[in-house]
């Protein structure tokens, strides 16, 4: 209880900062509508913010499974070899620095308005850190470990499934905590582009009709969204940290 | 000349008996100016120190004999190495780490190698810790682990790299009377920059400095501080 109340404390505060904001400043509610004002759109429209949330949750989880499984594969695959890790790390780097708002309408262009290219947006934005902490892992191992397991004579497969592998999976796990945390980015800015449902579509849906209130609502609704996801996935990899004893 | 002096230990040069042969090996870290030029032959049965100052290369004339540089001919294929850092895996168990080398190399784990296992552990005192996980356990019992690893491996040729660094001067003396027992028919290089560590089990010592190995000399010679310090600026 009393831990709980220590995590909301802060977010009680800003909530009373805000609505403190609204009565002394007597802001418009369509520039800033009180807390109060989007708490009755939250309960009034419901269905519609809840069909809107569940369509951006969707696209979150599954760019987030995707990403994860591509960027842990493409580690896999590059992280065993230093030539290929070199030669294929420009193309990674370049795939993170690009913002995924310059290429969100291309990928509008080419996969359409629906699903798939929230899906691919989302991916791209999760497989880099998975990617980048799973190479982490492979790098990780020290100087004196790859000499000893050379003077063991290892064959590579074994040497990388039964040390390499086990050995980066902390790192991937780190990675796939810190892609949870930006998996959200991908999906709203793709609904941004252009889509017909989710939580960034009825955002600008609302905004475009002065609905500021319906905004916060939806703003809100996003937040909460994105932190039960990232405690779902902190949760998820902590216990197979754990259980897997990679952890030392 | 006070402290230490070189006395005359010959080791023969017998084709037959010789294991490693290092021939003007320059030692270097990527980047930087070569540092000592090595040359130097260890016959079969050779259980010597290996001294320096920190960064003059001993670890990286280790890493040159195991990864077959071209200055090196080795005599055998069969090379162990264990280091400050055990290379043991923190989720395997005690048992498990021993047999690793079986598990890289493909090979069918027999309840042989298994048994031969068990008693290597028995022999480090580490028998009823067997099964257990190697995250669990102590500096010095995973040093232990790692020495009955090494033993298993029936390597000709042990690479001890500051193996007791790290670990507090109690379990480096019992540790130290372990490797005199279980070593003793077999070619060691200890590498330290403590004599002490290798003053309780072996009885020469090489030099390495910034310019050359120097040696053989014996490790009484070491006794005091002054003497030591002499031999490892290379004014011995």
């Amino acid at each position: 209880m009393n831990r709980l109340l220590f995590a909301t404390f802060p977010l009680l505060l800003l909530v009373a900062l805000w609505w403190l904001a609204v009565i002394a400043l007597e802001v418009p509610h369509f520039i800033l509508p009180s807390p109060e004002r989007v708490a009755r759109v939250l309960v009034e429209r419901l269905p519609l913010i809840s069909g809107h949330a569940f369509t951006t949750a969707s696209e979150i989880v599954s760019g987030l499974m995707l990403g994860t499984l591509l960027g842990f594969a493409v580690a896999c695959l590059i992280g065993d070899s230093k030539k290929l890790t070199q030669i294929t790390m420009p193309a990674l780097v370049i795939s993170q620095a690009l913002p995924v708002f310059a290429i969100a309408p291309i990928l509008m262009l080419w996969l359409g308005y629906g699903f798939a290219s929230k899906l691919a947006m989302t991916t791209l934005i999760v497989f880099f850190p998975v990617t980048a902490s799973t190479l982490a892992g492979f790098r990780a191992m020290p100087r004196s470990w790859e000499l000893t397991f050379q003077t063991l004579r290892p064959k590579r497969w074994q040497l990388f499934w039964f040390v390499r592998l086990p050995l980066a999976i902390p790192y991937a796990l780190s990675g796939v905590r810190v892609a949870a945390s930006v998996a959200p980015i991908g999906a709203v800015v793709g609904e941004w582009v252009g889509s017909s449902s989710g939580l960034g579509y009825l955002m600008l849906h609302a905004n475009g009709r002065g609905q500021t209130d319906l905004m916060f609502a939806a703003l809100i609704v996003l937040c909460v969204e994105a932190l039960l996801i990232w405690s779902l996935v902190n949760r998820l990899t902590n216990r197979f940290d754990q259980n897997s004893h990679f952890a030392d | 000349m006070t402290g230490a002096r070189r006395r005359g230990i010959v080791t023969q040069c017998d084709p037959e008996l010789t294991v490693l042969t290092i021939t003007n090996l320059d030692l270097s870290y990527p980047g930087h100016e070569t540092l000592a030029t090595v040359s130097w032959q260890v016959n079969r049965g050779d259980q010597v120190a290996l001294l320096g100052r920190s960064g003059t290369g001993k670890s990286t004339l280790l890493s040159a004999i195991i990864q077959d540089s071209l200055a090196v001919t080795k005599d055998s294929e069969r090379i162990a190495y264990l280091s400050q850092q055990p290379a043991l895996l923190p989720w395997a168990t005690a048992i498990e780490n021993v047999l690793l080398g079986f598990k890289l190399r493909g090979d069918t784990q027999s309840p042989e190698a298994t048994e031969q296992a068990l008693n290597l552990l028995y022999q480090v005192e580490l028998g009823t810790y067997a099964h257990r996980q190697v995250s669990l356990l102590s500096g010095g019992q995973k040093a232990r682990i790692a020495l009955a690893r090494v033993l298993l491996e029936q390597s000709d040729l042990v690479l001890l790299d500051e193996p007791f660094a790290g670990l507090d001067r109690s379990t480096r003396i019992q540790i130290a009377a372990l490797c005199q027992k279980l070593f003793a028919s077999k070619t060691v290089i200890l590498v330290t920059h403590d004599p002490r560590d290798a003053q309780d089990w072996l009885d020469t010592a090489m030099v390495l400095t910034t310019e050359s190995i120097k040696g053989p000399y014996r490790l009484n010679d070491f006794a005091s501080d002054r003497a030591l310090i002499q031999a490892l600026d290379g004014d011995l």
